[in-house]
């Protein structure tokens, strides 16, 4: 029982810290779109 | 990390990695490929980022096809060899996740697509969904021999999507490549299912060979190549491409009709004699990758 909740708590912390990176990535890519569709030339 | 033998696998959240499985990453890099070249052919040039997430959602998009579809048909992966150490039917995930999984993933691809690019594009990628999952997967799969004819639609669309994330509009050009990847399916995938045949009847799949036996397959695959090696030439025949890619498309294409003419000449029922076919089933994948990519040089070459 022990080891199954080891199991889940690391496959947990492997999800959380993947959707993490996926929402980061989500926040810097709407922000590169807002940008090239207001139309600013960086 | 402990191994053991749990009891119930899919009672554990599901591994990051079986999620990413749900979404056939191998398919999709040719799903991926086409509608990169489908932008990239386009004559309007969107910036970097716009494009990049186009074929972002092009990608996502088809992750949500491979998870509904292994969501849908988890009891007849579980009966294919080459199917059965799917998430699904090897027990490591529940089949509500993949639901919910495939949904969000389509649903998010679609606005994203509607809101970086124009919702032209977005559409075009909600049909195709909607299509694989219903038209090909859920009706006609599991019903018609033609799955493959009517089916190979679904996967036509990543070009047209492209190009109309570029411009906003749909042009003969996409509507060729649309063509070229429509007429390209069935000799591909009669050309595996072929080889892989005990596998369908086993799952009760009516692809060609299983309904129609192996001499009919093969001489549909090999009529099934003229109208493709046609519409892969018509775009250089149009006046839309350059000679660069009409000489390359008439070779590639030339050599398909030979390959495919081999096959039709083979008689062998058994795997081990199917050399012919499993030589054009990996053909017909470069084949798709040289053409689309000759398409793509050809359209930046100064000449």
């Amino acid at each position: 029982m022990k080891v199954e909740d080891e199991i889940i708590r690391k496959r947990q912390r492997e999800r959380a810290r993947i959707m993490a990176l996926l929402l980061g990535a989500f926040v810097i890519l709407l922000f590169f779109i807002t940008i090239a569709k207001t139309g600013m030339n960086w | 990390m402990p191994t053991l033998e749990l009891t119930n696998p899919a009672a554990l959240p599901a591994d990051w990695r079986d999620f990413l499985a749900l979404t056939k990453p191998r398919v999709m890099s040719l799903v991926v490929f086409s509608g990169l070249c489908g932008l990239l052919v386009a004559p309007v040039q969107l910036p970097i980022v716009l494009g990049f997430t186009a074929i972002l959602c092009i990608a996502l998009g088809a992750g949500a096809c491979g998870a509904l579809n292994q969501w849908y048909e988890v009891e007849v992966d579980a009966k294919m060899r080459r199917t059965a150490k799917r998430p699904l039917p090897a027990g490591r995930m529940d089949r509500q996740s993949a639901l919910q999984f495939g949904v969000g993933l389509g649903a998010f691809s679609v606005l994203l697509m509607g809101l970086a690019t124009n919702w032209l594009a977005a559409l075009l990628l909600a049909a195709s969904i909607l299509f694989y999952v219903f038209i090909y997967t859920i009706w006609l799969k599991p019903r018609t021999a033609q799955n493959i004819v009517i089916g190979g639609a679904a996967g036509a669309f990543p070009p047209l999507i492209g190009w109309v994330a570029a411009t906003g509009h749909v042009a003969s050009l996409p509507l060729l490549l649309f063509a070229i990847i429509f007429l390209w399916t069935p000799p591909h995938f009669w050309a595996l299912s072929l080889f892989v045949r005990s596998d369908y009847a086993a799952a009760g799949i009516p692809m060609l060979p299983v309904v129609a036996g192996f001499e009919s397959t093969r001489r549909q695959i090999l009529l099934y190549t003229f109208p493709m090696a046609a519409s892969a030439v018509a775009p250089w025949l149009l006046g839309l491409t350059g000679v660069v890619y009409g000489v390359s498309a008439a070779i590639l294409s030339f050599v398909f009709v030979v390959l495919a003419a081999r096959v039709a000449a083979n008689r062998a029922t058994d795997p081990a004699g199917m050399d012919p076919e499993k030589h054009l089933f990996a053909y017909s994948v470069f084949y798709l990758f040289a053409l689309f990519t000759v398409l793509v040089a050809d359209r930046f070459l100064p000449w």
